[in-house]
């Protein structure tokens, strides 16, 4: 059932009203001469609406950098006569995220449970809560690769405020059916006025097109999406790990394009005065050789084949079940990023037939 | 007491000295909290009495061992700075030719006024306590550096590839526009400045580790396909010394 029907121009209309007063984020291309195909999608701020491509294929880069930069200050301390004395920073800012497939909406919702688990990530939480999320809906796989279907997570009915999806064909959409998330992505659409109730026609038109989009998705896991998890506890001791880790360059690339890998590292850095420095935190991933390096010197998975599978076993069994989000979204930004072309799919498929 | 510094060069550019001179926000602060007592590049000064020398360029000349033997004796800390302090970088891509040709090639006729051995990073003729790799170092670690030991807590270089740094700072991997990026078995540390503006790391900073390396040769073979002189090619730029006497 659609909330509301809206044209691509007053859509973009209300885009431009919202560049007012925040930030707006969304899927801008890129044409990149040397690459097949010689164009790529990323996620960055707009100064216009018309600088969004919302009939994008996908972003190279999912958008948790606007929840949890590369790099941010978490505090600054100053040595006092009597220790120290701290202060916290935050750089969060009313920022809306325009043209979210379904996809990276579940791995949302992912982030929102881990940094809300055992307690609230104040640094996570306060972009958040200044975080208006517009997906748009994806009527076709968006590369070959993505197992997205596999996952169930190329279909999304939470993480947003307002939900986009494409009526009609081609690329050139010029109305969409809107589904609300929340009232304030509600208050936001409704504002301008444009936004009109949904005819008998268009409730068809979004049914069919619902029912092309599901037609269109294969399927490349051999394990069902409920048996994945059973799957996994039974290939623990595998052999395939140490075979298919030979290969791995453990640089981490797969952790860090992925849009539910969450982990992080805190350091301290101080001024040359030594008075003064901050508290950091960086992207950490689990595939580098010196994540699981404790005090004393031991690493309790120093060998690649060790990273790869706790890799595995976080995306399709211990994140689902600690934070009751998708550890996995399908995107196969993982298998593109690989240089050593790794495949996840293949691995769990490879699993399946042995187990 | 402000710690005593001292910057001295090899056989190098001594881009890597000049490094310390662009660090132009921060070289007060520095000054205040270091006295630098000896630098060919910044001042006329000269004094031997050196708590931390920092030494760019390679060993590749019989004098040259003669000064980075002196510098060992007279600094406590002693650092390698850059590619060739600390690999043996560029300038060992003439251990691969025979001496007599470079030497003529390079001096003609007057090659024998210019005695030169192979060359060689200095932790191969003295002990070295800490390295700050790369073509040229990053002075922002040389920065993190001097104040690790300012502030006496332990020192470490990154302990990772390339491509995290690449990723954070949100490129286009160079493997999709079909170039072989050695980021994949290169240290990180340089905030991948190469990929970032579209080159391919020559892994200036030296390779990772074993694992790695094993797993480009494989990779490298099955995967992209490309002729292992090719490779090997690459890694030479900076990596052609190898500290047991063969030629990769």
């Amino acid at each position: 059932m659609l909330d509301a029907i809206i044209s691509t121009r007053e859509l973009l209309g209300r885009v431009d009203e919202l560049l007012r007063t925040q930030r707006v984020i969304g899927p801008v291309r890129r044409d990149v001469p040397d690459a097949t195909p010689p164009v790529r999608w990323f996620y960055e701020p707009v100064s216009s609406a018309r600088q969004l491509d919302l009939g994008f294929a996908y972003c190279v880069y999912s958008p948790k950098q606007y929840l949890l930069p590369p790099r941010e200050t978490l505090l600054e301390f100053h040595r006092t006569p009597d220790g120290f004395s701290a202060r916290p920073v935050s750089d969060a800012q009313p920022t809306a995220l325009i043209g979210v497939h379904p996809c990276d909406l579940h791995a949302l919702v992912t982030l929102d449970r881990a940094f809300s688990h055992n307690g609230d990530d104040e640094h996570y939480q306060a972009r958040r809560r200044r975080l208006l999320i517009v997906g748009v809906d994806c009527g076709k796989p968006c590369t070959p690769g993505v197992y997205c279907a596999d996952m169930r997570a190329n279909v999304a009915d939470e993480g947003f405020d307002v939900m986009l999806q494409p009526l009609g064909a081609g690329a050139d959409v010029e109305r969409f059916g809107v589904r609300f998330g929340s009232p304030r992505g509600r208050a936001w659409l409704e504002a301008g006025g444009g936004c009109e109730r949904p005819t008998a026609a268009d409730e068809r038109a979004a049914d069919a097109w619902q029912e092309r989009k599901e037609a269109s998705f294969g399927r490349t896991l051999t394990t069902a999406h409920e048996d994945l998890p059973a799957m996994m506890a039974r290939s623990y001791d595998s052999l395939i790990w140490e075979a298919t880790a030979r290969r791995c360059y453990s640089c981490g690339s797969c952790n860090l394009v992925c849009p539910t890998c969450y982990c992080f590292d805190v350091h301290d850095e101080l001024d040359l005065s030594l008075q003064e420095g901050r508290r950091c935190r960086e992207w950490d991933g689990c595939q580098l050789q010196d994540f699981a390096l404790v005090a004393g010197g031991h690493n309790f998975r120093s060998k690649a084949a060790a990273r790869l599978r706790h890799r595995l076993m976080r995306k399709s069994k211990w994140i689902g079940e600690r934070t009751g989000g998708k550890g996995c979204v399908g995107c196969a930004r993982c298998d593109r990023a690989c240089t050593a072309r790794i495949s996840t799919v293949e691995i769990y498929n490879q699993l399946a037939e042995e187990v | 007491m402000k710690p005593r510094i001292a910057i001295f060069s090899l056989t190098s550019c001594e881009g890597c000295s000049l490094a310390i001179l662009e660090l132009e926000n921060e070289l007060l602060d520095l000054l205040g909290a270091v006295e630098i007592v000896n630098f060919r590049e910044g001042m006329t000064e000269r004094s031997w009495d050196i708590d931390v020398g920092f030494v760019d360029g390679a060993v590749s000349t019989p004098e040259d061992e003669r000064e980075v033997t002196r510098y060992r004796a007279c600094c406590k800390t002693l650092v390698a700075i850059g590619a060739c302090a600390c690999l043996g970088g560029v300038n060992t891509l003439k251990n691969r030719q025979e001496m007599e040709s470079y030497r003529t090639y390079v001096y003609g006729e007057r090659a024998r006024w210019f005695p030169t051995t192979d060359a060689r990073p200095i932790s191969a003729v003295v002990k070295v306590d800490y390295e700050l790799p790369g073509c040229p170092m990053n002075n922002r670690e040389f920065l993190r550096l001097v104040k690790c030991l300012l502030a006496g807590v332990p020192f470490a270089l990154p302990n990772y590839a390339v491509c995290v740094e690449c990723k954070k700072a949100g490129n286009l991997c160079l493997y999709e526009r079909g170039q072989m990026c050695l980021g994949p078995v290169t240290r990180a540390g340089c905030n991948a400045i190469c990929p970032h503006y579209g080159s391919k790391c020559e892994a200036c900073r030296g390779l990772l580790g074993a694992e790695a390396l094993a797993a480009a040769r494989l990779n490298m073979r099955e995967i992209w396909k490309v002729d292992e002189e090719r490779v090997l090619a690459d890694l030479r730029l900076y990596g052609a010394y190898q500290g047991d006497g063969s030629k990769p």
